[in-house]
């Protein structure tokens, strides 16, 4: 006999090593009809349900989501079902007018949970930008949380371009926010000049 | 094996090992891809598992089974070269001279086991160890060594610890659920390994070994007089 004449022909044919019985169960040509479509099913299922569980691993290690709301975010948004909540993000731009932007962050993120909106997202870096605004420096670590943002809503608007029709707003532009956010950070001689004390928040 | 065994625990149990073998919760990038000689070392404990019986991959994928059965072995394979993998990830540590030593600790125990060809029960057994030992080094004493929480004491005598070894002993510190997970994982990789098709080499030694037998038998029966 060789090695491979040991490997069963099927799934219902395997030998139990485990079994003290060696006799063949007696079956009903039904039973035995039953007994294989129900190994398909469970086999089909299986496997799809390995291979979505997989496809949900590789969207994980991808995406990096930090929380459980981003996860779920995340999954909703791949099929087109997430939203942001639209009292929160009412309530979010009621205190970003008012220069609330503590409270703005928090309702946009009461909003958005998943950060997957890109429109929250800009207007959660836009907050940080104006409340790391200074005349004669800027907050660098609010700074850095707003590009941090910018970057984010610029990747999740479609094709990168994000415009936000906001009459309150100077900057109408992901893009805009972005290159101001990073000029903030940089150090240069330009930040010597004393013209610079009559220059205004956007 | 059942199909519920092939098709559904393992698949799931592995994957499950992949997913949260390289979850560090508390960093802003909290899942890990594995390095590239995490790969060489999954790579040889699967060699292993294979030469030790612990795995029959004619078992998971033949020509006599069918195009669906053939699929869910595949998917096995695949889920635990990943959990191997993933394992191998979460046990060493991430900076340092513990990094290289736990490295070079796997390899040569792997090179080792290969060389040395066990069955499946003591490689199983070897298999237990070795997690068990990397997981107490890198949870307990490398955790317990980087802690910065605790009294005035411990945080000085862990700062002369740093400062003898030359910082190249500590690593970041690991959030408490760290250590626990980090268990289940393994665990969880060792019952699916342990659950895994194993080679039914009694069946396809016996007959060949009883044929040998016969051939070196006198004829007519021999008797030791």
């Amino acid at each position: 006999m060789s090695p491979e004449s040991v490997v069963p022909s099927s799934e219902s044919d395997e030998l139990d090593p485990n079994s003290c019985d060696p006799r063949p169960a007696a079956r009903t040509p039904s039973s035995v009809v039953k007994g294989r479509v129900r190994e398909q099913v469970v086999r089909g299922a299986g496997l799809v349900v390995a291979l979505v569980y997989a496809a949900m691993i590789v969207w994980a290690y991808a995406r990096q989501p930090r929380t459980i709301a981003q996860v779920t975010g995340g999954l909703s948004a791949t099929i087109g079902a997430y939203r942001v909540e639209p009292r929160s993000y009412a309530d979010g731009l009621q205190f970003f007018r008012r220069d609330q932007f503590v409270e703005a962050r928090a309702a946009f993120a009461r909003a958005d949970p998943a950060e997957r909106d890109a429109q929250t997202q800009f207007y959660i870096a836009y907050s940080y930008y104006r409340e790391g605004w200074g005349r004669l420096y800027s907050t660098d670590a609010l700074f850095a949380k707003g590009l941090e943002s910018a970057n984010k809503a610029i990747a999740l608007a479609p094709g990168g371009r994000l415009v936000v029709d906001d009459p309150d707003l100077q900057m109408h532009s992901a893009d805009e926010l972005k290159a101001e956010l990073q000029r903030g950070l940089e150090r240069d001689l330009s930040d010597l000049n004393p013209m610079r004390l009559f220059r205004t928040r956007k | 094996m059942s199909p519920r065994r092939e098709a559904v625990f393992l698949p799931l149990a592995l994957l499950t090992v992949a997913l949260f073998g390289g979850l560090e919760p508390g960093r802003a990038a909290p899942f890990t891809a594995p390095p590239l000689f995490a790969l060489v070392l999954a790579v040889m404990l699967f060699a292993a598992l294979v030469r030790s019986g612990a795995l029959a991959p004619e078992r998971l994928v033949h020509d006599s089974r069918t195009s669906l059965a053939n699929a869910n072995g595949a998917v096995v394979m695949l889920a635990l070269f990943g959990a191997s993998t993933q394992v191998v990830n979460l046990l060493t540590p991430r900076s340092g001279l513990p990094l290289v030593a736990v490295n070079a600790f796997l390899f040569v125990l792997l090179l080792n086991t290969l060389v040395a060809a066990p069955d499946r029960v003591r490689l199983l057994r070897s298999l237990m160890v070795i997690c068990g030992s990397a997981f107490v080094l890198k949870f307990v004493i490398l955790a317990g060594l980087s802690d910065p929480e605790g009294g005035r004491t411990k945080r000085v005598l862990v700062a002369l610890f740093d400062a003898a070894t030359l910082g190249t002993i500590a690593q970041d510190p690991l959030t408490d659920i760290a250590g626990y997970l980090a268990f289940f994982t393994i665990v969880l990789y060792l019952v699916a390994v342990a659950a895994l098709p194993r080679a039914t080499y009694a069946l396809a030694v016996t007959p060949r070994l009883n044929a040998q037998l016969t051939q070196s038998l006198p004829p007519e029966g021999g008797s030791h007089r």
